[in-house]
């Protein structure tokens, strides 16, 4: 277990206050906040590269607050991949293992290990500068992960790519996770990673923890403005997965909410990649019904009216306003269906609905606004 | 239209200028008196001297300037800024200015004195050479080296260091060979300067024929004995050395900054 106690750094530029964080064994706890707010620090001092000024570190209840990074047995990967770029993709993955003086029998084999669950092995006498950004992440991965750290350190390893590798990344996160069994720690400002990833999440701003939970609470249940603003989603719903003819249904509090997203989680049908797409078919299917997921529909996407509306959009509900408030150009509504919507009209379409709060109205919107992940 | 014509001309008409001066020197004299010269005990020593005490004035630099630069780049501390203006200084100063200060340090001071004592004479020796080469050009190594390290991010290190080095091996096995485009650059542009330094040299080591005659002190000796011949040839072997080292630098060192 990691527990800091009380740690505070100044840099400048950035500050750490007096934060205090514990993590399990095996967890994935995701940090997020702002640029600026001092995630990256955070793990920096984790790591060793700052000695904080204050409080202490202690790793599996030894005190590393004074440890040099090299015993620390804390590795650390960067957004911007930082490989070694005078050494060869496979000479960058053994780096630590021979730093370690660990016999070529052995560095052979740990990195063969973990080229191979990273798909990177053909690559393994290029030059990182002649990979694409997914890849050098892959190997920025390996070069980690091979050192078998007590605690993996992710800094918005994900940010640099494109959707797609972005995707791919998350999904193979979360598969080493469960390979390793390694502690990660992952900072970032992408509130889609906390949901597909994290355990647990710790919210930073201006160089505290404001909050710590599971990704549901700090959504649901902010705990102060900020992070209800920085998080700024709104209709976050947990549910469980069934499958209809080409779409998904979502179970939340026995509402059917029907979505058109063609993935969830790893379900995505081109994983090139991973070297192994053969198994697809069955394990696909399986993975689509009765999983838990999140689904999301953005305020702007639902349709308000007073009566029943002929359309075809999947998600019609019946419910009551409970609440309204007005913000200038627009009005913000929210329903309750059995499970509480937020819908967002312009000023204009709400003057012309006439409803007020405590009316029965109905919720319309289509298959393809629900979001899954 | 005319500002496009002008200044295009000013510098085509520059260039030209640069490659008449050049010229003239290698065509003065036929090709066998040149090879003749090559010949002649007293160039081949000049060449040798000069050769030589580059070399060790630029391993020097590498010794004490590149660890000072890589403290400018990567640390704060006390007294940094004054660190850096003073060891820029010496490309501001005129080469004999910086020779007559070297001669009064290892000539009259006392740490000078105690260091000739030791056995360690500077002073119109080959070993003043060195120094007075060191002296002028260490700040070229050291602005090379400064803003290559500047422009490696410690974040490199960083990783190497949670990869099981210590300081010195991330320095050593990361942060050095990603620098090894700077250190080429800054020890040829450092080499070819000190083959070609004359004013410092001349202060502390002085021009003694077959004793501190480098190729810059051979080419002054011949010419105002109105050795003609000799002069040129020596002045051609300078041109050279500098094509050279001017090539070296545009090809591997064209981003960086003096």
């Amino acid at each position: 277990m990691l527990r800091i106690e009380k740690v505070s750094k100044d840099l400048g530029d950035f500050v750490l206050r007096d934060v205090s964080l514990e993590v399990g064994n095996g967890e994935y706890l995701v940090i997020i906040g702002p640029t600026g707010s001092g995630k990256t620090i955070l793990i920096e001092t984790i790591a060793g590269i700052y000695a904080s000024d204050e409080g202490r570190i202690f790793l599996d209840g030894r005190e590393i607050t004074r440890e040099v990074p090299r015993n620390r047995k804390v590795c650390m990967v960067y957004q911007d991949y930082m490989l070694f770029p005078h050494l060869s993709v496979k000479e960058n993955i053994a780096f630590g293992l021979k730093s370690r003086k660990a016999s070529s029998g052995e560095i052979e084999k740990k990195v063969a290990e973990a080229s191979e669950l990273l798909g990177i092995s053909h690559l393994h006498h290029r030059r990182p500068e002649t990979l694409s950004g997914g890849e050098q992440q892959r190997v920025a991965i390996a070069r980690a992960i091979v050192m078998e750290p007590v605690v993996m350190l992710l800094d918005e390893p994900l940010s640099a790519l494109d959707g797609l590798t972005r995707e791919k990344l998350r999904r193979e996160l979360r598969r080493i996770h469960e390979v390793y069994g390694t502690t990660i720690i992952h900072v970032t400002h992408n509130f889609e990673e906390v949901f597909s990833l994290a355990d647990r999440v710790a919210v930073m701003n201006e160089g505290e923890i404001v909050q710590v939970g599971t990704p549901e609470e700090i959504f649901r249940r902010p705990n102060c403005e900020m992070i209800a603003n920085f998080v700024g989603v709104e209709n976050i719903f947990r549910g469980v997965t069934s499958e209809r003819p080409g779409l998904i249904e979502i179970e939340v509090d026995g509402l059917k909410i029907v979505s058109a997203a063609t993935e969830i989680g790893d379900g995505d049908g081109n994983d090139g990649g991973d070297g192994d797409g053969d198994d697809g078919g069955e394990d696909k299917r399986g993975s689509r019904v009765g999983r838990e997921v999140f689904a999301s529909v953005r305020p702007e996407d639902i349709l308000i009216s007073n009566v029943p509306l002929e359309s075809s959009a999947r998600n019609s509900f019946h419910g009551r306003v409970e609440e309204i408030a007005d913000c200038g150009m627009m009005v913000k509504v929210w329903v309750d269906v059995g499970i509480p919507f937020m819908v967002m009209l312009t000023r204009r379409g709400y003057e012309e609905m006439e409803f007020a709060e405590g009316d029965h109205v109905y919720l319309t919107f289509k298959a393809t606004a629900v979001h899954i992940f | 239209m005319w500002l496009k014509v002008t200044t295009i001309g000013a510098s085509l008409i520059l260039a030209a200028f640069i490659l008449i001066v050049l010229l003239l020197v290698l065509s003065y004299s036929p090709p066998e008196i040149f090879l003749e010269s090559l010949r002649s005990e007293e160039i081949q020593f000049a060449i040798a001297l000069s050769l030589k005490t580059a070399v060790a004035s630029t391993i020097l630099c590498l010794l004490i300037a590149v660890p000072a630069a890589y403290a400018l780049a990567r640390y704060e501390f006390l007294g940094k800024s004054v660190a850096n203006t003073l060891l820029d200084m010496p490309l501001a100063l005129p080469p004999l200015v910086a020779g007559v200060g070297l001669l009064l340090f290892f000539g009259t001071s006392l740490p000078g004195r105690e260091l000739a004592e030791a056995g360690l004479v500077f002073v119109f020796t080959p070993l003043g050479i060195v120094v007075a080469q060191f002296f002028v050009n260490m700040p070229f190594m050291l602005r090379v080296m400064r803003s290559t390290f500047e422009g490696i991010s410690p974040r490199y290190e960083y990783v190497a260091k949670t990869l099981g080095c210590t300081d010195a091996q991330a320095l050593w096995r990361v942060t050095l060979p990603m620098a090894s485009n700077g250190l080429l650059t800054g020890s040829v542009i450092t080499w070819s300067k000190g083959i070609g330094e004359f004013g410092a040299v001349l202060m502390l080591a002085g021009a003694t024929r077959m004793k501190t005659e480098t190729l810059p002190t051979s080419l002054f000796l011949n010419m105002s004995c109105g050795k003609l011949d000799e002069a040129i040839s020596v002045a051609t072997i300078l041109i050279l050395i500098s094509a050279v080292s001017l090539y070296v630098f545009e090809r591997r060192g064209g981003g960086l900054r003096l």
